[in-house]
C-alpha cells in the first residue's frame, strides 16, 4: 500500500509528489501519456517558472527540474496509465487503473488529483457554420507544430485573445504562416502586457478587438469564416459581417478544469467549475485532494505548483490525523467572481493563501473579507485589479475564528 | 375524369408565376422562374401531391440557383478520361455506400452475383447516413397507402436478427409521445371547458392508437396520470396523456452501415470507396458500364442508390425522373451523463405539426448519449450542414418543455444532416421507366434507416422481376465480427485482452475510453480518415470533442498508413494542411 497516490504527471502532480516524497512518505505518479510534464511539454516558448525557481525557463525545462527530482527520489512512476475507477469512502483507497502491462490496482491512504485542464472547444461557444477539417484547440496546435514540425494550415485565424491566442499567433508566424489574424470580443487583449507586446506587437501581428467568428465556411476543408463586430456585452452589431478567407481556424478560448475525468462524486463549485476544496486542497471527500488546473484555472504554472505544496502538507496532516473543526465557508460576492479555496476547517497556525478572480476592473482597489454580519476582518490594498488576473491574498487564520461564512469583496481603495 | 395535364394545370394556376410543364408516363417536368427557393419547393410539392403523379422534375429556376458549371465540367472531363479503362465487369453495380446502398450489397451478396459498391466518399456512411437520429421507427407516422409506411413497419421487425447476425448495438427502447395541455392549444377554442381535457385525455390517444393499429404496428398501449411518470420518471408533469409504442428502437448508424458493408464483402462484393459515378456508357435504352474517376464498371444491372445525388445520377443515365429537394435538420447531442433523464425516444405531440420541427424529439442513443431534434428546414445546397446559433436556439426551446429538468447545459456537440426528398415525398423505388436495367432506390428520406432491411428485400424483389437471375450462394455467411470496445468490457476481461496485446491498455481517448487496439482494428477493418476511425471507435465524440486525442490517432493513422501526417484526411479534406517544418515552403 502506498501512502500517496498522485494522479496526473503535469508540473503540480510532480510538485506534490516530490513535496510528499521529501517529507519521506511512499508516492506514486500515475500518468495517461507516456511522458511526464503535462501540458508544459507543448510549451517550448519560455516564461516559466519566474516565482517557483527565480528565473525563466521554457516550459521543458521547468517540467524538467522536477522530473529529475521526482526520480532520484525514488517515486514510483507508472506512465502510459489511465485511472479508470476509484473508490475512495474509507482510509484505504484503491485505484484501478489501465495499463499496457494489464488492469492495475492500487491501494493508497490518500490521493491527491492534478490531472489538469482541458481546453474549451467551439461547441461549447456555439461556433456556427460548417465543421470541416481546419479547426483547431491552441493546445492541439502547440503539440502538432512543437513536437511533430507540422503547421495545421497556411492562412490561419486565431480567436481568443488571451495568452494563448498570442502565443500560438507568434509561433505560427515564426514558422511561416502565409497570414495570420488574431480577433476577440474584449476590447482589448484579454492575456499579459508582455505577451501583447512581445507576441503580437513586435511581430505586426493583425487583430480586431469586438470581433467574432459568427459562422466557418468550407465543405471539406474551411474556406473562410464570417466575422462579425460585437458590442460591449459581446452581442453581434448587425450589419458587420465580412468574409475573411483562411484555411484554419485555431480555437484559444480557455481551459477548463478536467473534472470529467474524476471518477468519484466529489462535490464541483460552477463558479470554477473544478472541485470545492479546503484551504489545503482537499475535496469534499476525505483524503482526497484536488491541486492545479483541475482546482481553478491558473494563469501561471508557478501558482498550480503552489497549490500542490500546500495539498502537500495537508495530506501529511491528514496521514498523521490532523484535526478538522466546523468549516467556515469562504464565498466570493458581488465583485469577485470566484474564490479558491471554498472552505477553511483545519485546525492550523499558518496563513490560509486564497486565489480569487476579480469581476471588475478596477485601479486602487481593496480586497475585502467580511463577517455575514457586514464587519471588514481583513483587507488587501491592489494597484489595479482586472478579471483577466488571478489574485493571490495570505489571510491569517484568526480571520476565520468564530465565523460561519466569511465573504470577498473588492472595494475602492 | 380529369386528365393529369388538367390536374397540373389546375394546380400551378394557383401560383403567380408563368410555369410551363410536360408530362411523359407521370412524370411531370417543370420549367419557368419565381423569385425564391422557398416558392421553387413550394410549387414542386404541390405538383408532387396530385394524385397519379410519380415524379415531378422541377427545372424552374428561382433568383440566385445557377448550374453547377464546374460540376458538371469535371464529370465531362473524368468521363472521357476514364471511359475506356475497364475495372471489371460486373451483374450488378450498386451506386451509393449509404444505409441503402450497404444493406442492398448485403442483399445481393447472398446470390452467386459479382457485384460492386461505389461510393464517392473516404468512407462507408458519409452521407446522410452518417448524420441523423438512429431511430429505428416503429412506423406510426408515414401516410396510409405510402411505400415509406410499408417498408418502415416491415424494415422495424427485422432489426432484431439484424443486429444479432451482424454484431451492432440496438436498443428496444421504445417511444413515448406525451399529450400536454400544449397539444391542441391551437384548436382550444373549438373546444371548449371539459370538452378540451376530455379530447386530450380520450379521444386524441386513440386516435393515435388506430392509426398505428391501421399501418401495422403492434403493442401500443395508452397511458394516463402516473403511469406515464413510472415509465418515465423525468418527463413534464403536464402530461395528461401519452401514447407508449414499444416497438420503437435505437442504432447507432454508421454502425449499421459499416457492418453491413464489411459483412457484404467478407460474403464477395468488391467494395471502391473515392469512386464516384460521372457518367454512364449506353447502349439503347441500357446501361453497359458505369463510369467513375476510378474506370468504367461493366454491368447488367445498376442500382441509383445515390442519396442526395439520386436526381443526378438518374439524369446521367437518362433516367430522370424526380428531383431532390434537399430539406436539414439540425441535431444536438448531450454528454452521456445526460442518459438517465431518458429510458425512451420522447415527444410531445403538438397539433398542428410545426413545419420546421416536424417529427422531432429527445432520444438516448446506444452509447448513453441524448439527441434532441431534428429540425426541418428547405434548404437549396445538397451539402449544406451547417448550423447556426439560431437553429440551436429554436431546438433547446422547442425540446425544454418535455423534460424540464433536462441539463441542457450539458451539451457537446451539434451537427445536422439533409434529407434526400422528392416533390412525391415517398420513397421511389422501381425500375427506370427510360432505362432498361437501372433501378431507382432513391428518395430515402426519413425512416429510411428504419426501413432499410426492407427496402433492400424490396430492391432485390425488383431487381428479380427486370430479369436478374437469383441463384443462393451456399457458402454465404450471414455473421459479422463485431468491433469490441474496451468501453464494454469487463475490467478483467480487458485486463486478459491487455496481458495478450498490451495495445489493450493504451487508452488514447480517455472521454470515451478507446485503446489504441480498437484503432488499430479499425484501421486493419480499412478506416483510413480521422472520422473514419472516430465513427468506429467513438474516438473524438467525447466531453472534449476530439482536442486531446486528434493527434494520437492522426500519429497512429500515419504510422499505419505510412502517409505523411500533413497528408492525412479528416473526412474529405485534409486534417492538417500547413507545411512540414524544414521543408520548402
Ligand atoms: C497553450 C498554453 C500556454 C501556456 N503558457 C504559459 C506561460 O507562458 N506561462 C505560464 O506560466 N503558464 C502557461 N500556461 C499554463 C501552465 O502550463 C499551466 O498552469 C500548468 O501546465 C498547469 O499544470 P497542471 O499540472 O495543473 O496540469 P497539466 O499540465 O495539464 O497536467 C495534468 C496531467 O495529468 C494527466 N492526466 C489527466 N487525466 C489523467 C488520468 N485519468 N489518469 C492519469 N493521468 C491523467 C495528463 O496527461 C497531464 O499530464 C500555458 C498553458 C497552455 C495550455
Ligand atoms: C436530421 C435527420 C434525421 C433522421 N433521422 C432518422 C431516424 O431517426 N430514423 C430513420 O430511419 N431515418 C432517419 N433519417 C433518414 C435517414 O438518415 C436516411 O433515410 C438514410 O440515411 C438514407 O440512406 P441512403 O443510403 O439512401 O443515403 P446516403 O447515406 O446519403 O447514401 C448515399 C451515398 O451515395 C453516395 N453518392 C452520391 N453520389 C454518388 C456518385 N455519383 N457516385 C458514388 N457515390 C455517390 C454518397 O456519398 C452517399 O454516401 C434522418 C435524416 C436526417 C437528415
Amino acid at each position: 500500500m502506498k501512502d500517496v497516490a498522485v494522479v496526473g504527471g503535469g508540473p503540480s502532480g510532480l510538485a506534490a509528489a516530490v513535496r510528499l516524497a521529501e517529507k519521506g512518505f511512499d508516492v506514486a505518479v500515475i500518468e495517461v501519456m507516456g511522458e511526464l510534464g503535462g501540458m508544459l511539454e507543448q510549451c517550448i516558448h519560455d516564461g516559466f517558472g519566474t516565482k517557483v525557481f527565480g528565473e525563466t525557463l521554457s516550459g521543458p525545462e521547468f517540467a524538467e527540474r522536477f522530473v529529475k527530482k521526482a526520480y532520484s527520489l525514488g517515486i514510483q512512476v507508472f506512465l502510459n496509465t489511465y485511472v479508470k475507477q476509484v473508490k475512495a469512502g474509507g482510509r484505504v483507497k484503491e485505484i484501478v487503473a489501465v495499463s499496457p502491462s494489464g488492469v492495475q490496482r492500487l491501494e493508497t491512504r490518500a490521493i491527491v488529483y492534478a490531472i489538469g485542464c482541458r481546453e474549451r472547444n467551439g461547441f461549447e461557444i456555439r461556433l456556427g457554420g460548417t465543421r470541416p477539417a481546419g479547426v483547431y484547440t491552441a493546445g492541439m496546435v502547440q503539440r502538432l507544430v512543437n513536437l511533430y514540425g507540422v503547421l495545421p494550415g497556411r492562412r490561419i485565424l486565431i480567436m481568443g485573445g488571451g495568452d494563448v491566442g498570442m502565443i500560438v499567433a507568434r509561433h505560427l508566424q515564426l514558422e511561416g504562416a502565409e497570414s495570420i489574424l488574431i480577433v476577440f470580443p474584449e476590447a482589448g487583449f484579454a492575456g499579459l502586457p508582455r505577451n501583447v507586446q512581445q507576441c503580437v506587437l513586435d511581430f505586426g501581428i493583425p487583430f480586431k478587438p469586438r470581433t467574432v467568428v459568427k459562422r466557418v465556411i468550407g465543405k471539406e476543408r474551411v474556406e473562410g469564416v464570417v466575422l462579425t463586430r460585437v458590442d460591449e456585452k459581446w452581442n453581434p452589431i448587425e450589419g458587420t459581417e465580412e468574409f475573411y478567407a483562411c484555411d484554419t481556424v485555431i480555437l484559444a478560448l480557455g481551459l477548463v478544469p478536467y473534472t470529467g475525468e474524476l471518477k468519484l462524486g466529489v462535490r464541483i463549485d460552477p463558479a470554477t467549475r473544478g472541485p470545492e476544496v479546503n484551504e489545503f486542497f482537499e475535496t469534499s471527500v476525505e483524503g482526497v485532494f484536488a491541486v492545479g488546473n483541475l482546482v481553478q484555472v491558473f494563469d501561471y504554472v508557478d501558482d498550480a505548483v503552489e497549490t500542490a505544496c500546500i495539498a502537500a502538507r495537508g495530506v501529511e496532516k491528514y496521514l498523521n490525523g490532523g484535526l478538522k473543526t466546523s468549516p467556515v465557508r469562504l464565498a466570493p460576492s458581488g465583485k469577485v467572481r470566484m474564490i479558491v479555496p471554498q472552505r477553511v476547517e483545519w485546525v492550523d497556525e499558518e496563513n490560509v493563501v486564497a486565489f480569487l478572480r476579480p469581476a471588475v476592473e478596477k485601479s486602487n482597489a481593496r480586497i475585502e473579507l467580511r463577517s455575514s454580519g457586514g464587519k471588514v476582518l481583513e483587507r488587501f490594498f491592489r494597484r489595479y485589479v482586472r478579471p483577466s488576473t488571478l489574485e493571490r491574498i495570505e489571510v491569517s487564520r484568526s480571520v476565520f475564528s468564530g465565523q460561519r461564512e466569511v465573504e470577498t469583496d473588492i472595494a475602492d481603495g | 375524369m380529369f386528365s393529369l395535364e388538367s390536374k397540373v394545370a389546375s394546380v400551378l394556376k394557383k401560383h403567380p408565376y408563368n410555369i410551363s410543364f410536360r408530362i411523359r408516363d407521370n412524370i411531370v417536368f417543370l420549367e419557368g422562374e419565381v423569385e425564391s427557393h422557398s416558392e421553387w419547393v413550394e410549387i414542386g410539392l404541390s405538383v408532387g401531391r396530385i394524385k397519379g403523379v410519380e415524379g415531378v422534375v422541377n427545372k424552374i429556376r428561382w433568383k440566385g440557383s445557377g448550374r453547377e458549371v464546374e460540376k458538371e465540367e469535371w464529370r465531362r472531363r473524368v468521363f472521357e478520361e476514364k471511359r475506356s479503362t475497364v475495372v471489371g465487369e460486373y451483374d450488378v453495380v450498386i451506386i451509393g455506400g449509404g444505409v441503402v446502398g450497404a444493406a442492398l450489397a448485403r442483399e445481393l451478396s447472398k446470390y452467386e452475383l459479382k457485384v460492386a459498391l461505389i461510393e464517392k466518399s473516404t468512407d462507408i456512411a458519409a452521407g446522410t447516413t452518417k448524420a441523423n437520429n438512429g431511430m429505428i421507427h416503429a412506423g406510426v407516422e408515414p401516410p396510409r397507402g405510402t411505400l415509406k409506411r410499408r417498408l418502415n413497419v416491415k424494415g422495424n421487425a427485422m432489426y432484431g436478427r439484424l443486429a444479432e447476425e451482424l454484431g451492432f448495438r440496438f436498443n428496444r427502447v421504445g417511444s413515448l409521445w406525451l399529450i400536454t395541455p400544449r397539444t391542441l392549444a391551437a384548436y382550444r377554442k373549438y373546444l371548449p371547458g371539459p370538452l378540451y381535457s376530455l379530447v386530450l385525455k380520450h379521444v386524441l390517444p386513440l386516435v393515435v392508437k388506430i392509426k398505428g393499429l391501421i399501418n401495422g404496428v403492434r403493442g401500443i398501449r395508452v397511458l394516463k396520470g402516473s403511469r406515464i411518470f413510472e415509465l418515465e420518471p423525468f418527463a413534464t408533469r403536464d402530461a395528461v396523456a401519452a401514447v407508449f409504442i414499444p416497438s420503437t428502437g435505437v442504432v447507432d448508424p454508421y454502425e449499421v452501415a459499416v457492418a453491413l458493408a464489411e459483412n457484404a464483402e467478407a460474403n464477395g462484393v468488391e467494395i471502391h470507396l473515392a469512386t464516384e459515378a460521372v457518367g454512364f456508357i449506353k447502349e439503347n435504352d441500357a446501361v453497359k458500364g458505369v463510369v467513375t474517376n476510378k474506370g468504367v464498371f461493366l454491368c447488367r444491372y445498376v442500382v441509383n442508390s445515390a442519396g442526395l445525388y439520386a436526381d443526378e445520377v438518374a439524369a446521367l443515365a437518362g433516367a430522370e425522373e424526380y428531383t431532390i429537394h434537399p430539406r436539414k435538420g439540425v441535431l444536438l447531442v448531450f454528454h452521456r451523463d445526460t442518459g438517465v433523464f431518458t429510458r425512451h425516444c420522447l415527444a410531445e405531440i403538438i397539433l398542428p405539426q410545426d413545419p420546421y420541427t416536424k417529427g422531432g424529439g429527445i432520444n438516448p442513443t446506444v452509447h448513453g448519449n441524448v439527441l434532441w431534434g431534428p429540425t426541418a428546414v428547405e434548404v437549396p445546397d445538397k451539402e449544406d450542414t451547417s448550423v447556426s446559433r439560431e437553429e440551436i436556439e429554436l431546438v433547446l426551446n422547442k425540446y425544454s418543455p418535455i423534460i424540464p429538468g433536462f441539463p441542457s447545459d450539458r451539451l457537446i456537440r451539434f451537427f445536422a444532416g439533409v434529407r434526400a426528398a422528392t416533390f412525391t415525398e415517398d420513397f421511389v423505388i422501381r425500375p427506370a421507366k427510360w432505362v432498361r436495367n437501372l433501378l431507382h432506390v432513391a428518395g430515402i428520406q426519413s425512416p429510411g434507416l428504419a426501413a432499410s432491411p426492407a427496402i433492400a428485400e424490396y430492391a432485390l424483389e425488383k431487381l428479380r422481376e427486370m430479369g436478374l437471375r437469383l441463384r443462393p450462394k451456399a457458402g454465404f455467411n450471414p455473421r459479422r465480427r463485431p468491433m469490441v470496445a474496451a468501453a464494454s468490457m469487463s475490467l478483467e476481461e480487458l485486463d486478459e485482452k491487455t496481458r495478450m496485446n498490451p495495445a489493450w491498455g493504451r487508452i488514447v481517448c480517455t472521454c470515451e475510453f478507446v485503446s489504441e487496439a480498437e484503432v488499430l482494428e479499425a484501421v486493419r477493418r480499412g478506416a483510413k480518415t480521422l472520422d473514419a476511425v472516430k465513427r468506429r471507435t467513438r474516438a473524438g465524440m467525447g466531453e472534449c470533442q476530439g482536442s486531446f486525442c486528434t493527434l494520437e490517432i492522426a500519429l497512429i493513422l500515419s504510422r499505419e498508413t505510412g502517409l505523411p501526417l500533413n497528408q492525412l484526411l479528416k473526412e474529405e479534406g485534409r486534417l492538417f494542411n500547413g507545411h512540414v517544418r524544414g521543408e520548402h515552403v
